[in-house]
């Protein structure tokens, strides 16, 4: 019995961290640059496909290809944010809302006519295997994509609290006027947000494509995730979004063990529902605002 | 559609209509080599296909296409309708885009658009059923690969070649002893109507095959990993695991089972189980598991015939459903013969009368086809297969199995 809870467990935690690299970037997108990015699970999907075709192609490993599919979402971000979003701040919310509900859409058509609806799948010699510990086992994959996703939100982490830019990041996302008067040029910052945040996505999406198979919908399958995780994190939270992830995998998983298969959306959702009654403003929620 | 011209101009438009049309039709001979001079050549016969070959269907839908082409290259090529006057098939293709209110205007404007003696499609059971009820109410015949028990009820220009859902089940459960003579099954399945309708039926017909259900859980498809349910199939004791499941559960819950060494006889159903991109997804770990088919390729020399030309042209073997529809192609060409007419009517009273034994059209497991007063085949029955060496062998039952089970 002690063992089928660890085991859910693991296996919770396991899959949180991919939930937490694209809540993060959700979750930052948000704090600094104030907009909800629908589109975050379409570049999961982005760096999916980046992986697949370096994979097929020229044989580089899922893993190794995350040096390529970081940079190439990086770029990606900064463009969005310098031709799209940057347009519509200082409006009201809807056209923001609009616009990266558009551009999901736009992309994952576009996915669906020129890649096919075909499921893509990339076989490592990692992919199936795992570690046995007595009754347990640790696929090699997720065990992989759980290290480099927790070291990659550390790195971040680091960067917020440590550099200039991240400084005036987190400067610009608790107060934007103040931040602007002490000289902090928001256009740049924000460009450097998204092109962090859909970098997480685009690492997410190298980090599943050995043990995920790849298809122009995949994206909503974890953003929805990403998005409870954002809320029960505290929006703009990035340290919050990172435990909720991992909460969230864990009552999902231990749901499913212990109630029924079909339970496990079931499970995520009361967690969220019972945090915002006693917490309004999510996990990390002080009495800041 | 010239309502708000008013009558003045009526003549003089009729006047203009005529003319466009004429040299419509002037231009359009000299682009097609004069066709009216041939008078001697029969006038086409119209088949109408309805197939997705966009949207989350599309994978399948699109060899259904390349097979549809085949079939009726291959009837014009043996020369067409002899009887009447060695006509042409001309097949008319409609995307439904896996939708189902496409379905339903895509049915409506093909068979109104065109003079149609008979139609095919759409493989997915959702679709199908929409596309026959739109066929029924304009009495044009319809003949389909798919495999669900309501196309047999309350229809009567409905026609199905193959194995019914209800057939499927029993199959699977009878498969279940090949592997071990007490078998105790895990079944899991997807929560909406595919899922529990199909794991439904294998509960009822359980205790009669003599088989032991040991779990029986749905889960909400499109999950983000599969461990926690396999967790719990190895908890459950299971010596055989029945997935009804899409395409993308079933990759992950197969290549979870590996991961965590589970000793388990998988059966995977139809549909996206019997494809070749299951294979290509799964690879190695696809060899030795079962399911099971209403149509395989390595049935007859006849379906290996059609199975090398369309590999030649795909690069993949023909599976299931495109099968399927090169048979069906020959069943409608059998009933034209025999009707002598193009019309809709006349071709459904000849499919009704449909009776073979031997050729492309006999292409069914039972190497029978034969329509009782329900549209289903008399013979009809699945044929159980497995993944041997990347490709789908028949191991079951006997009569049908053309290579030995493959113990793994």
């Amino acid at each position: 019995m002690l063992e089928i809870v660890i085991q859910a467990v693991i296996n919770g935690l396991l899959i949180g961290g991919i939930y937490a690299l694209v809540s993060i970037g959700v979750t930052l997108i948000f704090g600094v640059v104030k907009i909800v990015n629908f589109a975050q699970g379409e570049f999961v999907m982005i760096g999916m496909y980046i992986s697949f075709f370096l994979a097929t192609q020229f044989g580089i490993d899922p893993i190794v290809s995350l040096i390529v599919s970081m940079p190439v979402l990086f770029i990606i971000g900064v463009l969005v944010q310098h031709f799209l979003i940057r347009r519509v701040l200082g409006l009201n919310d809807l056209p923001q809302i609009f616009l990266t509900f558009a551009l999901s859409l736009l992309i994952l058509n576009l996915a669906l006519m020129l890649l096919t609806a075909n499921y893509r799948t990339v076989h490592t010699w990692y992919s199936d295997e795992a570690f046995h510990v007595g009754g347990l086992y640790i696929p090699f994959a997720k065990l992989i994509a759980f290290v480099l996703a927790m070291l990659l939100s550390g790195m971040l982490w680091v960067f917020l609290h440590t550099t200039d830019l991240g400084k005036a990041m987190r400067a610009a996302s608790q107060n934007r006027d103040v931040a602007q008067l002490m000289g902090i040029n928001p256009n740049r910052v924000f460009a450097v947000a998204l092109g962090i945040a859909l970098a997480l996505a685009g690492a997410a999406g190298s980090l599943l494509m050995p043990f995920y198979p790849a298809y122009p919908m995949v994206g909503q399958v974890f953003v929805l995730m990403a998005f409870v995780a954002v809320v029960l994190g505290t929006l703009g939270n990035v340290i919050g979004a990172l435990v909720a992830s991992l909460l969230m995998g864990i009552a999902e998983s231990l749901g499913i063990q212990f109630i029924g298969a079909d339970s496990g959306l079931i499970v995520v959702f009361l967690l969220l529902l019972t945090t915002l009654a006693v917490r309004p403003s999510g996990l990390a929620g002080g009495r800041r605002r | 559609m010239n309502k708000g011209k008013g009558r003045i101009s009526s003549k003089l438009l009729r006047r203009r209509d005529f003319l466009t049309k004429a040299t419509g039709g002037v231009v359009a001979a000299a682009a097609f080599g004069a066709v009216p001079l041939r008078g001697w050549a029969a006038d086409p016969v119209n088949i109408g296909g309805l197939y997705p070959v966009t949207g989350s269907m599309a994978q399948i839908g699109q060899g259904c296409v390349a097979a549809a082409k085949l079939a009726v290259e291959m009837v014009n090529e043996a020369g067409g309708i002899k009887s009447l006057g060695g006509a042409k098939l001309n097949l008319i293709l409609s995307d439904v885009q896996s939708d189902t209110t496409v379905t339903r205007t895509e049915t409506d404007r093909l068979i109104s658009g065109n003079k149609l003696s008979a139609v095919h499609g759409c493989f997915a059971s959702a679709l199908t059923l929409i596309a026959s009820e739109v066929a029924e109410r304009a009495k044009v015949p319809i003949i389909t690969g798919s495999s669900s028990d309501m196309l047999n009820k309350g229809r009567t220009y409905t026609f199905t070649p193959f194995a019914r859902a209800s057939q499927f089940a029993k199959a699977q459960l009878q498969m279940a002893k090949l592997v071990g003579d007490s078998p105790k099954v895990a079944v899991i399945f997807e929560n909406t109507a595919f899922g529990t309708s199909t794991s439904n039926g294998l509960k009822e017909l359980a205790p009669a095959e003599g088989v032991e259900i040991v779990m029986f859980e749905p889960y909400s498809a499109g999950f983000t990993d599969a461990s926690p349910l396999i967790n719990k199939v190895k908890a459950s004791g299971a010596n055989a695991l029945f997935s009804v499941s899409y395409l993308n559960d079933l990759i992950l819950i197969v290549r979870t089972v590996k991961q965590v060494g589970l000793n388990v006889a998988i059966n995977g159903g139809s549909g996206g189980f019997v494809i070749p991109d299951f294979y290509k997804n799964v690879g190695k770990l696809a060899e030795g598991l079962q399911g099971v088919a209403h149509w395989n390729h390595d049935m007859s020399d006849d379906a290996q015939k059609v199975n090398a030309e369309y590999k030649k042209r795909t690069g993949e073997f023909l599976f299931e459903y495109a099968g399927g529809l090169v048979a069906q192609t020959f069943m409608l060409a059998d009933a034209l013969e025999r009707a002598a007419s193009a019309d809709p009517q006349k071709v459904r009273d000849a499919l009704s009368a449909l009776d073979v034994s031997k050729g492309y059209a006999a292409m069914a497991p039972g190497g029978k086809v034969k329509f009782g007063p329900d549209g289903k085949n008399i013979y009809g029955r699945p044929v159980g297969v497995q993944w041997q060496n990347g490709d789908l062998a028949s191991i079951f039952p006997k009569e049908d199995a053309r290579a030995p089970l493959m113990k793994s």
